[in-house]
């Protein structure tokens, strides 16, 4: 009733390649955006900002970065963590040696930095495959974080071996650093994530999405059909360390203030890689989901004993939450193999089909 | 469609973040672990600084007629959950204690924004000491630096000179914590002419500490310093062990001097020396109301034993100096409810004279010091103590005063740095 398709024609090619070819999608993804960018802000306290809000929406991009590259590409990575390490320092480098600079600018170009790195780490992809690339990204994490400890300039020789985020103006409001309004920050980064989704729903949906959706399904049926497989794995690279380093920088400057190495280290990858696979690979919506589900609830569920009066410590809340969280994965897994954005799907077309199932 | 899921989750959120306000109380949270790497050395000072509270909350009915409430915030040491901690905290705290340099570090700037002391008793930037570039920040009763500094003293027998042409190793661990000493150190080793060799370890490393005793064993330091934490101390002094380093001649922080690390090795341990601003005394009025309060009264999470240790009897000291903090403050401002800047003013102001700390009950357990206006770290000095294979003991009841020319300086250019790095900042001038 809700979902109900019938009467909506199509009478042009375009419209049905359109972004939204049910009307009631957009609908829903109007009010969300509504919700997003006008009620959150009404309503929230600058704790959710900082632990829920911020935080969900950087790890979805970051995630977002990494299903372009395996859930799109089919290349799988573990180097995530460190692809955001680079957009980080780049970012930070250049802040700190042109203050001038705009940071939206900052951040854009420091995806350049990881972009051209994950390039770098992503030429072993064009002889090995599957797990044997996996090894090849892991080289990268623990390279890239052992660089990120000893380069000292990376850091401007600080003592703690720590990058510190200055407070930084742009168009006279204080964007990032520790006099920065969250709600600013939350704008800031809500604005920055929704047009790189907006890139990304385009090109995965365009020919270069269906180049890197061929090379994952099947690489030498891709090959004998025309496409160059360098260009494919190597632009799935590009693509998806460019999001990512965004992401890093966001994760830094917006979000945290300050990070140390240890950061970007392996648990880092892993946690966006658990997003990526639990929202869904090779879906965009699955990112958000799988961020909710990872990033967010543990934050809520922290809150549960207390709402209800409870006396339990914390550490105690904290183990419940541990065990918590991993019987929802494996739940989710059980039930949905292919990620909570199967799950929205499969409810989707039950409501369009709904009262009437086959 | 996108995230529909998201909002539902965030409305449900928003309702719970709504923060309790609790006016009856001194807030002072505490950012502890419990769980984690870092556990080991994260449970017995919290326990300590728990049951202080509510031994005063028992004995004395809280701090004239307020209850005090140190109410925990689980980090395991990690540096998101900590600044996750610090903000759902925040709320109506007096206090911020993150118990991490990492987390210390992470919200040093934005406590001089919401206006929250951060009490990070002898841990943090150790040139939180300028109370006038830092007027949020304290470190006391002594910093990373006085610590280096003596126990630098304490292999050369109380003159730098000594040290000409020896070879020390820092061991630690590869984190903002670990690195504190290194600017000092090598300042030290430009000076007085001996070589210094950091060996990082990092965390996954930890608990097999191989390749950095190897890198020892072929260096052959004369001397081996260790900043070393939770699982790290335990690894070290059991390859220490392993490897038959001379124990007279590895030396540690305050916090690689815990009694369940050197158990691990026992009698082999025999020698291990650590600084240490703190002392466990059983029989001081305080560890005896607690015993009698708290511990046998079944309200304390303390193990059996946990009660004798160097650790647990610190997180006491350290409770105590903020609710002295508190008690000044009340004192100046003629109110029992306080702020946090009247919180601020009472951290600034405490006087621990060897007779304030008898009055308290504290007999022999904390060094004397006293914070001022520009002095937030009140240099104290430390004791050295000693591992007989069983317990540490003091080697004497010398108080180790640090080198503080060296330091004051090196404290000065560096708190310039952080505040030119991080403009604008607020700093506060003193007389």
């Amino acid at each position: 009733m809700l979902y109900r398709t019938a009467g909506q024609f199509k009478t042009t090619y375009a419209a049905d390649f359109a972004l939204f070819p049910v009307r009631q999608d957009a609908i829903l993804l109007a009010v969300i955006l509504a919700f997003a960018f006008i009620i959150l802000p009404l309503t929230a306290n600058e704790f959710t900002f900082q632990a829920l809000l911020i935080p969900v929406l950087i790890y979805s991009l970051a995630a977002l970065g990494l299903n372009i590259l395996t859930g799109y590409a089919g290349q799988l990575s573990l180097g995530t963590g460190a692809f955001m390490g680079v957009g980080a320092y780049a970012c930070y480098k250049i802040i700190t040696i042109f203050p001038e600079v705009n940071i939206v600018v900052a951040i854009l170009a420091s995806g350049f930095f990881s972009a051209a790195v994950g390039v770098a780490f992503g030429v072993p992809s064009l002889r090995i495959k599957g797990f044997y690339l996996a090894i090849a990204t892991l080289a990268a994490q623990f390279f890239l974080v052992w660089l990120f400890e000893k380069w000292a300039w990376l850091y401007n020789y600080s003592a703690s071996g720590a990058i510190q985020v200055p407070n930084i103006d742009m168009f006279g409001v204080t964007v990032a650093g520790p006099t920065a309004n969250t709600m600013v920050q939350y704008y800031f980064v809500l604005s920055i994530v929704a047009l790189v989704t907006i890139f990304a729903i385009n090109i995965t949906r365009g020919r270069i999405g269906r180049i890197w959706k061929a090379v994952r399904d099947m690489d030498i049926a891709a090959e004998l059909v025309g496409i160059n497989l360098m260009k494919a794995k190597l632009s799935a690279f590009f693509v998806s360390s460019y999001i990512v380093g965004i992401a890093g920088a966001l994760f830094v400057f917006l979000w945290r203030g300050a990070a140390e190495p240890n950061l970007f280290d392996i648990p880092l990858s892993f946690r966006v890689l658990f997003i990526a696979i639990i929202g869904g690979l090779g879906s965009i919506l699955g990112n958000y989901l799988g961020a909710l589900l990872i990033v967010a609830l543990p934050v809520i569920i922290g809150f549960v004993p207390e709402a209800l009066g409870l006396p339990i410590s914390s550490a105690t809340v904290e183990h419940l939450n541990i065990m918590t969280i991993g019987a929802l994965i494996i739940f989710f897994l059980i039930v949905e193999p292919h990620g909570l954005a199967r799950f929205w799907q499969v409810i989707r077309e039950k409501l369009i089909i709904w009262p009437f199932p086959h | 469609m996108k995230t529909m899921l998201k909002s539902v989750l965030l409305a449900s959120a928003v309702a719970f973040a709504a923060p309790a306000l609790a006016q009856d109380a001194l807030n002072l949270p505490n950012l502890s672990y419990r769980t984690g790497p870092f556990a080991t050395s994260g449970i017995p000072l919290a326990d300590g600084q728990a049951d202080y509270l509510t031994m005063l909350n028992e004995r004395d009915g809280g701090l004239n007629g307020l209850k005090l409430n140190g109410e925990e915030c689980e980090t395991g040491y990690n540096t998101e959950k900590g600044v996750e901690c610090y903000e759902k905290t925040k709320g109506t705290s007096l206090v911020t204690q993150p118990w991490s340099t990492g987390i210390t570090l992470q919200v040093l700037p934005k406590a001089a924004v919401d206006k929250r002391a951060i009490f990070a008793a002898g841990y943090g930037f150790s040139a939180m000491q300028d109370g006038a570039t830092f007027p949020w920040a304290f470190n006391p009763p002594s910093s990373y630096w006085d610590g280096a500094s003596i126990l630098l003293q304490a292999i050369s027998d109380g003159n730098l000179e000594n040290l000409k042409g020896k070879k020390i190793a820092l061991l630690h661990l590869d984190h903002p914590y670990g690195k504190e000493p290194i600017p000092l150190l090598e300042e030290y080793a430009k000076k007085y002419g001996f070589t210094f060799l950091p060996i990082p370890v990092g965390l996954k490393e930890m608990q097999n500490q191989s390749a950095q005793w190897l890198q020892i064993r072929r260096e052959k330091p004369d001397f081996v310093l260790m900043w070393g934490w939770g699982a790290m101390n335990g690894g070290a002094l059991t390859e220490a062990a392993k490897t038959g380093y001379p124990m007279n001649q590895f030396l540690g922080i305050w916090w690689s001097g815990h009694d369940a690390d050197m158990k691990l090795v026992g009698e082999k341990g025999k020698g291990y020396r650590a600084v240490s601003f703190s002392f466990p005394n059983s029989e001081s009025k305080v560890m005896k109301d607690v015993k009698q309060l708290v511990v046998d009264a079944g309200k304390s999470k303390a193990q059996p034993g946990e009660m004798e240790e160097v650790f647990y009897q610190r997180g006491i000291v350290l409770s105590a100096i903020l609710v002295e903090a508190a008690t000044e403050a009340q004192k100046h401002f003629s109110t029992k409810a306080l702020d946090a800047e009247q919180f601020r003013w009472g951290l600034e102001n405490v006087k621990f004279t060897p007779e304030r700390i008898k009055e308290i009950g504290l007999d022999g357990m904390v060094v004397p010091f006293s914070t001022s206006c520009s002095n937030h770290t009140g240099h104290g000095g430390a004791w050295i103590i000693e591992w007989d294979g069983a317990k540490f003991n003091k080697t004497s009841d010398k108080i180790w005063e640090a080198d503080r020319a060296t330091i004051d300086a090196l404290a000065a250019v560096k708190a310039k740095e952080y505040a030119d790095a991080n403009k604008p900042w607020t700093t506060q001038t003193c007389q």
